[in-house]
């Protein structure tokens, strides 16, 4: 059933099973047939755990899209909302119970929070006067989903700009619940590692329910060595660069959703011309994209040279700090796409650690006389995630942090890659670097670095008991699981994959994120639309 | 054989019972019993007496007493009794005593006389004073029934969740019935009486005269009744010294007695008489056994007969079953022994059922020992459970026994020795004599980080007792935050509270605190308890954002965050004015507050976008058509478009829209209107900033080539041969290329030699890259 998910170091098939056990145990709870209600966001992410054949074994014979109003008719026992904990969310489902009611027979309401149960969210509904209506209230501790073998997301969409922008740790929290629940199931991580605010926080969290949960010794074998903590504002330049490999190129150009891609129907158009216009599909075809896939386990995260040639020459021609600007320029005067031009200036700024004060007004008016002054709010989201900022009296730190970490390689080899900057073509992702350095010689080489990067870097040991300590075989790789809180690329994977691969590595990593994400979909998330 | 059953006594053909001396009461009465008022818990429980209860005879300067005692015994409280006067004592199925007085109040005490609570069984009750009152168990608690001087029945089946039901009227009753129980029946309890010769059933609709079946006949009056513990069996004393024995649904006979005694007794007790199976085969192990220890042959002669009839498994079991029925020691040893021996000659007999009588036992005896005095029966401990003994031996403040039985039965710690702790914790911060610092170091030495204690619960206790500083001490040792704020909102420690939300990293915990802050405190205070905890105040700015906008600018008014205020009123120039004046207004706003943030750029930008509002609505008043909410460019996209070309310079010229972009907009308008006569004309109107490629470029892309070749001509010499590939000049462009010596050029056009057409130019290439090498 999902049996990319077993290939790897850790079977992370382990943790699928046991949430879907924890939802059929839900779905058993509220006897009788059932119809379940839906926050629509998290049909993508339920999709990964279970198809519509369970929930139907469960009797459950009918879904429906959350939102105002009546309930559609259904002629069921058991209405259950599946919902982030919102209150926007609550006073629909308030509106739909109260609709219910006066409409004849009764029947059972629950809820199911995802992930987690709110006070906040069940005191709305109490406000609301509907509290006492529901039979179940609980909580499915859905926080990270497998999405293939070595990797594990949240796919919350807000998570960075909650977490930078509006100094709200919910999706910490969350994060720090679902590494507490991957360690009930493969053991306590001995050793943790992070930089970075936010990494910092998580790491609290976690040795904090720990001691929430003394009593319950954890007797499971560890499977993780180590756990990397890594903010993503330590690394804000790689995901605005274009991803080179395979995947990364199908996400900037058509976007994957859930490890699937929608892509255009005049794709999949009969060659041949005559026939044509007959069997036109007219819908996006929908393709998952995973392990599974033998070819495309294979060519995912190779570097996709045929395209590669163009968009690297374009990626040179960004590399050259005098041209830039005049390229963002004309980028304008085209109007091209905003986000395009959102990108290639944030770019420029991260790089230089900040613009010059003329040149960073010069763009903004640019950009608010052609696309809208309306942006003028998305500007300022920019600048407080600081990803576009003057440049202030101190010196530039970019190029020391670019040289101390190896970031720009000159000879690449795209068809056999010996570094991991292959992903983008010459350029070796900071956060990536940063693991790769970790597990060898270490941070102490780096201290300097470390310093300049935002945040502050750390260490933490959880004792284990005598029983569970590891004894290395010569040669075992040790595994590192690597969360990246504010998202990670397809890139930055191809290239811990590609770590993981290497014969003298003596490290496997396991991935696993707040979102999947790149340069778009993250920019876009930061754009406010006050119409 | 004999001596095991010396004490049993016939009860009619075929029973047989037996009285014992469970304990020699170690009570020093001075009183005669009969002078008390007596009430004995169920289930080896503690026993009330309440000495010179009052009455009207005596002086009032006498005041009753109440005693409590151990079932064997043991003083456990006396307290001067200063209430009113006491009709009736009972005890609770949580071994409360229930002190049903007079005026209908209800007081109730725990086992070491600490007043609990009182409730009243209402109005029509205080009015008539209680005649008689019954307390009674049932499967949801523990019930009071009370007969009024009115002679009417008012009762509650929970005293733990008081519900009064007020029983309809007998008809014709005129006195107290002569007798009378409650009796409970599907879940329902109903009152059963007796007037004279009649019975009636009360339930709470109605009453209804009943018969009990097989009744001798003569009868004049019931005096006294009684039903077992369980409601199945009733029994009737009538004046004719006959007992009546049946079901309580008064549908069958079981029994009938005569005693030939008329006085009514004064109490009678009904009991299930445990049937004692046939002890045949096991008494037969026994003899076995008893006969092997004495070295004698006959032991084998009485397991071979056992074995021979196929029945030493059963024989087994009744030794294993009949010791639990013993109390004495003695007797349970050698019950056991047998059932030992016998398990000898047995292959697989389980072992379990050995192994717990024999833990079950311990246990028994130990809580039946003198000292504790809580004489349960085999049947009464497993109807018990053993986590409501523990229980018991809890409320007995028998923490040290309790532990060692969890430990003894290795029950798990969770339901064992961590709740035994927490309970004696709850006692613990009960002892007002000792300081906060002393209890709360005290707890946390013995309690440690033991699994499953939770000191929100010990801290809860202490709140309850008032002591708010202990609650707050222990509440340290919690590790749970989910369990420390609620409480803290309790005792009104809201800010505590809320540094503790704040340290678990739990949001929603967070949203909680801040919103009953938000109840509790006014406006300023509340602002100013978050401009102390940032965190908390991010997040509650996310939550104004969506529910309560006033309040989000409030909140940026007070940290003077000018920034985000000229951020608040850009987004209401859009949410919530419809008007163009109102836009405008709140622009202006939201720029003046820019400008207080000594963000100028975003001042002069909002400034320019007033302007721009302004300036669309006039062009839509007077061009007609669509122009608010389109950005600078688009507006002036839009003017070329419509042809208003003056109007659109004049914009670009207020707005200073740079050259370069200007042209770009220009170019890409006019092509799209396919105006080529005005592309020319803007074409020389003076040199083009952005080149002359991009006219090419866009010429192509609406496929006019004539008027891209146009254009080619003026591209300039570094985009020249870029041009002319793109207008199909091959010839030319390899012209241009071998001019300017350019490899790079000349590779480009060679890539765009196709067919037989471009094979002189391609020939013509390569002679020039020949002789370029030879230089």
């Amino acid at each position: 059933m999902a049996a990319h998910l077993s290939y790897g170091r850790v079977n992370l098939n382990v943790l699928r099973e046991a949430v879907r056990r924890e939802l059929r145990e839900f779905l058993d709870k509220c006897a009788g047939s059932k119809a379940i209600v839906w926050d629509e966001y998290l049909t993508g992410p339920f999709g990964l755990i279970a198809q519509y054949s369970l929930l139907k074994e469960h009797e459950v014979e009918k879904m429906f899209t959350l939102k105002g109003n009546r309930l559609p008719a259904a002629d069921v026992k058991n209405i259950i909302f599946f919902v982030r904990p919102r209150l926007e969310l609550m006073d629909i489902i308030a509106e739909n119970v109260l609709s219910e009611d006066r409409r004849g027979p009764t029947r059972d309401f629950h809820i199911l929070f995802v992930p987690r149960r709110s006070l906040l969210c069940e005191q709305r509904l109490k406000d609301l006067g509907v509290l006492g209506s529901f039979i179940h209230r609980e909580e499915y501790s859905l926080d990270l989903i497998p999405f293939d073998g070595d990797l594990l997301s949240m796919e919350s969409e807000g998570a960075f700009k909650e977490c930078y922008l509006e100094g709200d740790q919910t999706s910490l929290y969350h994060a720090a619940k679902g590494l507490m629940t991957l360690q009930a199931l493969y053991g306590t991580i001995p050793q943790i590692f992070g930089k970075g605010e936010c990494a910092r926080q998580v790491a609290n969290m976690m040795i904090r329910m720990k001691r929430e949960f003394t009593g319950s010794q954890n007797s499971i074998f560890p499977v993780f060595d180590n756990l990397l903590l890594l903010d993503r504002n330590v690394d804000l330049l790689t995901p605005l660069a274009t991803q080179l490999t395979y995947e990364g190129l199908i996400d900037e150009i058509y976007g994957i959703q859930n490890s699937y891609v929608k892509l255009p129907p005049e794709k999949f158009a009969p060659k041949k011309q005559g026939d044509g216009g007959k069997d036109l599909p007219t819908e996006a075809k929908k393709l998952q994209l995973n392990s599974a896939e033998e070819l495309y386990a294979e060519i995912r995260d190779k570097n996709f040279n045929a395209v590669g040639s163009v968009l690297s020459k374009k990626a040179k021609i960004i590399s050259a700090a005098f041209e830039v600007n005049n390229y963002i320029e004309d980028c304008i005067a085209q109007k091209h796409s905003l986000i395009k031009v959102l990108r290639l200036v944030c770019l420029q700024s991260v790089c230089n650690s900040g613009l010059k004060q003329k040149v960073l007004d010069y763009y903004k008016r640019e950009i608010l006389q052609t696309y809208g002054y309306e942006h003028i709010l998305t500007l300022h989201n920019l600048e407080k995630a600081g990803l576009l900022k003057p440049q202030t009296g101190g010196r530039n730190n970019y190029p020391t942090i670019r040289k101390t970490l190896r970031l720009w390689m000159d000879d690449v080899n795209e068809q056999n890659p010996t570094d991991i900057s292959y992903v983008y073509s010459g350029y070796a992702p900071l956060s990536v670097r940063l693991a790769q350095l970790l597990s060898r010689p270490g941070w102490r080489s780096i201290e300097e670095v470390l310093r300049i990067l935002p945040g502050p870097h750390f260490e933490e040991r959880q004792p284990l008991p005598t029983g569970l300590q590891k004894k290395r075989q010569p040669g075992e790789n040790r595994v590192t699981l690597i969360f990246f809180l504010g998202g990670v690329t397809f890139a930055e994977i191809a290239a811990l994959r590609f770590l993981s691969q290497l014969e003298d590595g003596g490290t496997e990593y396991v991935i696993a994120t707040t979102k999947l994400m790149n340069g778009t979909s993250w920019i876009e998330a930061l754009m406010e639309k006050p119409f | 054989m004999d001596c095991y059953t010396a004490n049993w006594n016939p009860l009619g053909d075929s029973a047989f019972y037996r009285k014992y001396e469970l304990y020699s009461m170690d009570w020093d009465l001075k009183e005669e019993l009969r002078d008390c008022l007596v009430a004995a818990a169920p289930y080896g429980g503690p026993i009330a007496l309440l000495r010179n209860p009052w009455r009207k005879e005596k002086a009032a300067s006498v005041r009753p007493v109440l005693d409590i005692y151990s079932a064997s015994g043991m003083p456990l409280a006396s307290l001067l009794w200063k209430s009113g006067p006491v009709v009736s004592l009972g005890w609770s199925a949580e071994e409360e005593l229930l002190c049903v007085q007079e005026d209908g109040a209800v007081l109730v005490y725990g086992l070491h006389g600490d007043f609990r609570r009182h409730f009243s069984m209402g109005n029509e009750v205080l009015q008539n004073r209680v005649l008689d009152a019954r307390i009674f168990h049932t499967e949801f608690g523990s019930g009071v029934a009370i007969l009024t001087g009115a002679h009417r029945f008012t009762l509650s089946a929970n005293v733990g969740d008081l519900k009064l039901r007020r029983m309809p009227e007998v008809p014709g009753l005129q006195s107290a019935p002569s007798c009378w129980t409650v009796l409970c029946q599907d879940r329902v309890a109903h009152i059963l009486l007796a007037v004279g010769p009649d019975l009636y059933l009360l339930d709470h609709a109605a009453c209804s005269a009943v018969t009990p079946p097989g009744l001798a006949p003569g009868v004049s009056s019931f005096l006294q009744m009684a039903v077992s513990f369980t409601y199945r069996h009733l029994a009737l004393f009538t004046d004719t010294g006959y007992i009546w024995m049946g079901t309580a649904s008064l549908k069958e006979k079981l029994c009938e007695f005569n005693c030939n005694i008329r006085a009514p007794p004064k109490q009678m007790v009904c009991e299930e008489i445990f049937k004692i199976a046939s002890m045949a085969p096991g008494a037969l192990l026994l003899e076995a056994q008893k006969e092997y220890e004495k070295e004698s042959q006959k032991a084998d002669e009485y397991l071979r007969e056992i074995q021979e009839l196929g029945q030493l498994t059963q024989a087994v079991q009744q030794c294993i079953e009949a010791a639990g029925h013993e109390h004495q020691p003695d007797m349970q040893k050698s019950l056991l022994r047998a059932a030992s021996f016998g398990k000898c000659f047995l292959d697989r007999f389980p072992p379990d059922s050995f192994v717990h009588m024999c833990q079950d036992l311990r246990v028994l005896n130990a809580v039946r020992d003198y000292h504790i005095g809580i004489p349960l029966t085999y049947s009464q401990y497993k109807q018990l459970t053993i986590q409501v003994l523990l229980d018991r031996l809890v409320l007995r403040r028998l923490y040290p026994l309790a532990i060692q039985i969890c430990e003894y039965l290795r029950l798990p710690e969770v339901q064992g020795v961590s709740r035994i702790l927490a309970h004696w914790a709850c006692y613990k911060v009960q002892q007002k004599d000792v300081s906060d610092e002393d209890v709360a170091r005290a707890i946390n030495q013995k309690l440690g980080d033991t699994p499953g204690v939770s000191y929100s619960d010990i801290a809860a206790r202490a709140y309850g007792c008032g002591r708010t500083e202990l609650a707050i001490k222990l509440l340290e040792y919690e590790p749970r935050s989910g369990e420390q704020v609620p409480l803290l909102l309790k005792m009104k420690r809201s800010k505590l509270a809320l540094s503790k939300a704040i340290e678990s990293g739990d949001t929603d915990l967070v949203f909680t605190v801040l919103l009953h802050l938000k109840n509790e405190l006014n406006r300023g205070d509340f602002f100013m308890t978050l401009r102390n905890q940032p965190m908390a105040l991010s997040l509650y700015r996310q939550f104004c954002k969506h529910q309560e906008l006033e309040t989000l600018k409030d909140l940026y008014n007070q940290d003077d965050n000018h920034q985000e205020l000229g951020s608040f009123h850009i987004r209401a120039s859009y949410a919530a004015e419809e008007r163009i004046e109102g836009r405008v207004a709140a622009l202006q706003t939201a720029a003046d507050a820019f400008y207080k943030a000594k963000n100028e750029f975003a001042a002069k930008a909002t400034e320019d976008q007033m302007r721009l509002l302004r300036l669309q609505r006039r062009l839509e008043d007077e061009l007609g058509g669509q122009f608010l909410d389109l950005s600078l460019h688009d507006t002036v996209t839009t003017l070329i478009l419509g042809g208003h070309n003056k109007r659109a310079e004049q914009l670009a010229r207020d707005f200073r829209i740079p050259d370069k972009r200007l042209w770009w907009l220009k170019l890409t308008a006019l092509a799209d209107l396919e105006d080529w006569e005005e592309l020319e004309k803007f074409s020389k109107s003076k040199k083009s900033p952005i080149g002359y490629l991009p006219f090419v470029e866009i010429c192509m892309k609406q496929h006019n080539k004539y008027e891209a070749k146009k254009y080619a001509s003026r591209v300039g010499p570094e985009q020249k041969v870029k041009a002319l590939l793109l207008v199909g000049d091959v010839a030319q462009a390899a012209d241009v290329a071998i001019e300017h010596r350019n490899e790079a050029e000349l590779s480009l056009v060679l890539s765009h030699c196709t067919g037989a057409t471009d094979g002189a130019t391609a020939d013509k290439i390569q002679r020039a890259r020949a002789q370029a090498q030879k230089k």
